[in-house]
């Protein structure tokens, strides 16, 4: 059957659309999570038409289709678990039309995010979301799995920041979902497309919402000896009626790793490190920043640095985005956890993840999104010693458990894939888990679009009140 | 049609056993504070669901910014509480008797949208009670939250066709410490020189900018639109008139809307957002009918708010269905076979 349809797509595509090689599919096999599946072919699709084609093709040879974009996602969503067409959009890199009027941008889902807000610089406007891969990642993989990014707080995720996508179904057909007009009638199907890591239509021209560059920004670098206190700040700011564009916490582990990493000078000698950014108005931003500072004044702030100069606020961000890369450099490998909680739980839950930390002998490093309590433990390990990915898996396993008792959840921006839908039952019940899975039905009713994600196997078994049909196996 | 009985259950699992215990095909109308019941299509209802009786605030987590209310609450009572700690839940300004989860229901967002977004973007989670009486809870009571597909947000304006909305967890925002209103002589010449308002609007009296931030903020920004700041946020009254209805257009686009309205209707406009609310009491359809023909020329729509049985007689309530109309319709039948509450309301039917 692959055969067959890598002959068919071939003819209809060119060869150079199409890869079969063991060696590509060794590559395409795996994302920037743990987990490695390699697809039977690779297709790199030029435009909607292509992806039509390849959609129906695909129906017609019973493969199942999953979607990839630059392949930064940490939750396994592009990794396939058996037979699979792999979608690559990356070659759909255009961005078609730029709407400055009424801050609008028609792109194609495999535009770069970063370079995305660069086009559009000139006309004073960016993409919001800036997840720290946004150099790498695409606007396709943003809206596959909704995500956020280090100035979420105030500027909300993704899902936020898209009115509209043309998607191509499972059949082949295309479709558009939203619209530029607020409000589009009839159910929001735009919103919940976002977020749902492809496994209800393939996107394949995205209508994003651009943002107004801010006339004034001022980042204010703080340190305290105590993560409690950063915490407690983080509180006493939004308690005062503010919601700073960004609120990014570091443990002192975590610091002395970016340290040594970006020289972005991060005061190593603090048990936490927080970085507020307010954004408005002229007028705002000074009697915002001096809010934010009598605040952190009022918990023993050991130090505040408010960044002056446009060049000392880009070393303060670039230090926070290089938390991954500097980890990079301590150890061969790395495993990088996404979980959410309540905020006020955040300093009990940190505690909790170290203690998990020790308890399987890993090197437990945090960086934060203090501000929605979204947390990214960081585990620095070496896949070549024996047991360590065991314990990393098992380290995860326990870091979730922790989270979902303090009232969190599995994520709060990766995603589940394929790496966390086993949890699912863990936050949702056999009622809620069949809901979700007939909304999948509606857009896929012959479960071709990236199986095996999200879900936990069995979820579309719950019929309520309702005898099984004659002949059922129950 | 008001002949039909009422129930009003005191909990959700009352509220999942009645709708279990009903016949299938049964047709029921929820029913909240009854200010949004003139949107969609119309029925004939066997019964009312009343949600008067559930009318708990289940959690209130300020420093988390959540707050988790049950569907009757009305909007008055949750802002009201919200206040007394310095936050809102940013619903309208000029609830009526509306509840929580009417608004959630019809998406009902207040004039702050243009700062804050939609309400569907502040739904974090949602708890349905479908026609066969399952009980379906999706999202989380956490403001960043990607675990599983996001049904809350779709439960924004889905009008119970996919259950009845019976609880929900909002994200809450803090008050800001000063706000102010300035008068201004031109809508879109005080949005180019403000920087994120709270609201332009403009209706049939004048326009006006509103402000919140610190009182710094306030005085720079007035200042930029040469006007004077009168303290708190003196919104429009909501236009009134036999007739109301929504345009929703592309925020270009809105000026042209603007200027195809009657003389002596009343309208409130959002610029930046582009919607203008108009209450009228003297409109034919064909009026109606090229208004509608240029929103949905622009990309967007001409929505019916609240109209008499003989103008809606050859008018549809929200014009040309959406081109993804197959997909609403087999999600719908499929996340709640039974479509006893509100069926048809929704465009094309559903």
């Amino acid at each position: 059957m692959v055969t067959a349809l890598i002959t068919e797509l071939r003819e209809q595509m060119g060869d150079g659309q199409v890869l079969f090689d063991p060696l590509d599919l060794y590559v395409f096999g795996k994302d920037a999570g743990l987990t490695r599946g390699e697809p039977s072919l690779v297709v790199f699709p030029h435009s909607t038409e292509d992806v039509a084609a390849v959609m129906r093709a695909a129906r017609r040879h019973g493969m199942p289709v999953i979607p990839r974009g630059s392949g930064t996602g940490l939750a396994g969503g592009a990794v396939a678990t058996g037979p699979a067409l792999l979608l690559v959009t990356t070659r759909m890199n255009r961005i078609e039309e730029v709407d400055p009027e009424n801050r609008t941008a028609w792109v194609q889902p495999g535009v770069i995010n970063l370079d995305l807000s660069v086009h559009t610089s000139p006309f004073g406007l960016y993409f919001a979301p800036d997840p720290s891969s946004q150099s790498a990642c695409t606007v396709g993989g943003n809206v596959a799995n909704n995500s956020g990014g280090l100035h979420c707080l105030a500027e909300g995720t993704t899902v936020n920041h898209v009115l509209a996508v043309e998607v191509v179904t499972p059949e082949g057909e295309v479709t558009v979902l939203g619209g530029a007009a607020p409000d589009p009638i009839g159910l929001d199907l735009r919103g919940v497309m976002v977020g749902s890591e492809g496994t209800l239509g393939i996107v394949t021209k995205v209508l994003v919402k651009l943002t107004p560059d801010p006339p004034a920004v001022r980042t204010l670098l703080m340190a305290f000896a105590e993560l409690e206190q950063a915490a407690a700040t983080v509180s006493g700011i939004i308690a005062n009626g503010l919601v700073p564009g960004a609120l990014e916490m570091m443990n002192q582990d975590m610091t002395i790793a970016v340290e040594r990493f970006a020289k972005a000078g991060f005061p190593t000698d603090a048990g936490a490190v927080l970085i507020a950014e307010v954004t408005g108005h002229p007028s705002a931003v000074d009697a915002e920043a001096a809010i934010v500072r009598r605040i952190a004044e009022n918990h023993q702030a050991s130090l505040i640095h408010v960044a002056v100069e446009e060049s000392e606020r880009k070393r303060i961000w670039l230090g926070r985005k290089s938390a991954f890369g500097a980890v990079a450099q301590m150890n061969p490998d790395y495993y990088l956890h996404d979980t959410v909680v309540p905020r006020t739980k955040l300093v009990e839950t940190v505690e909790k993840i170290d203690e998990v930390g020790q308890r399987h002998g890993l090197l437990m490093m945090n960086v934060f999104h203090a501000g929605d309590g979204n947390l990214h433990p960081l585990m620095s390990f070496d896949a070549a010693e024996p047991g360590a990915l065991e314990r990393v898996e098992a380290a995860g396993k326990d870091l979730i458990e922790v989270c979902v008792a303090m009232g969190g959840s599995l994520s709060g921006e990766h995603g589940i894939g394929l790496e966390k839908r086993e949890f699912m039952p863990l936050v949702f019940n056999e009622a809620d888990l069949d809901a979700q899975a007939r909304l999948r039905e509606a857009f896929d009713p012959e479960g071709c679009l990236n199986p095996d994600k999200i879900l936990p196997e069995g979820a579309r078994c719950f019929d309520f009140g309702r005898p099984p049909p004659v002949g059922a196996w129950v | 049609m008001t002949d039909a009985p009422t129930e009003a259950p005191e909990s959700i699992e009352e509220t999942a056993g009645l709708l279990a215990g009903l016949d299938d095909g049964t047709r029921v109308r929820v029913r909240g504070g009854g200010a949004h019941m003139g949107i969609g299509h119309r029925f004939d209802p066997d019964l009312i669901l009343s949600t008067a009786r559930l009318d708990r605030i289940i959690a209130w987590e300020p420093d988390d910014l959540t707050v988790v209310v049950e569907a009757g609450v009305t909007v008055e009572e949750l802002e009201e509480m919200l206040a007394g700690k310095g936050q809102t839940a940013l619903l309208s300004e000029q609830p009526g008797p509306a509840t929580v989860g009417g608004a959630v229901a019809a998406a009902i967002s207040g004039w702050r949208r243009f700062r804050y977004g939609p309400l569907r973007d502040r739904v974090l989670e949602v708890t349905l009670v479908t026609s066969d009486g399952r009980v379906v809870t999706a999202g989380g009571r956490l403001v960043k939250n990607v675990t599983g597909y996001d049904i809350p947000r779709l439960a924004a304006g889905s009008f119970g066709s996919l259950g009845l909305i019976a609880r929900v967890c909002l994200k809450l925002w803090p008050l800001p410490a000063a706000c102010a209103t300035v008068r201004v002589s031109s809508a879109e010449e005080a949005l180019a020189r403000t920087f994120r308002p709270l609201a332009v609007l403009e209706t049939d009296r004048g326009a006006a900018v509103y402000l919140g931030g610190t009182p710094e903020e306030i005085a720079g920004q007035a200042a930029a639109l040469d006007g004077t700041p009168v303290d708190g946020l003196d919104w429009p009254d909501l236009p009134e008139g036999k007739v109301r209805f929504s345009v929703r257009v592309p925020p270009s686009y809105l000026r042209s809307i603007i200027g195809r309205l009657q003389p002596g209707w009343r309208y409130a406009a959002q610029l930046g957002v582009g919607e203008v609310t108009v209450g009228a009491d003297q409109v034919s359809t064909g009026k109606l009918q090229a208004l509608r023909e240029e929103a949905e020329a622009a990309g967007g729509a001409l929505v019916v708010l609240e109209a008499p049985a003989d103008l809606r007689r050859g008018f549809d309530p929200w014009g040309a269905p959406p081109p993804s109309l197959s997909i609403q319709r087999r999600l719908a039948a499929l996340f709640d076979p039974g479509r006893k509450i509100n069926p048809g309301v929704l465009p094309g039917g559903i």
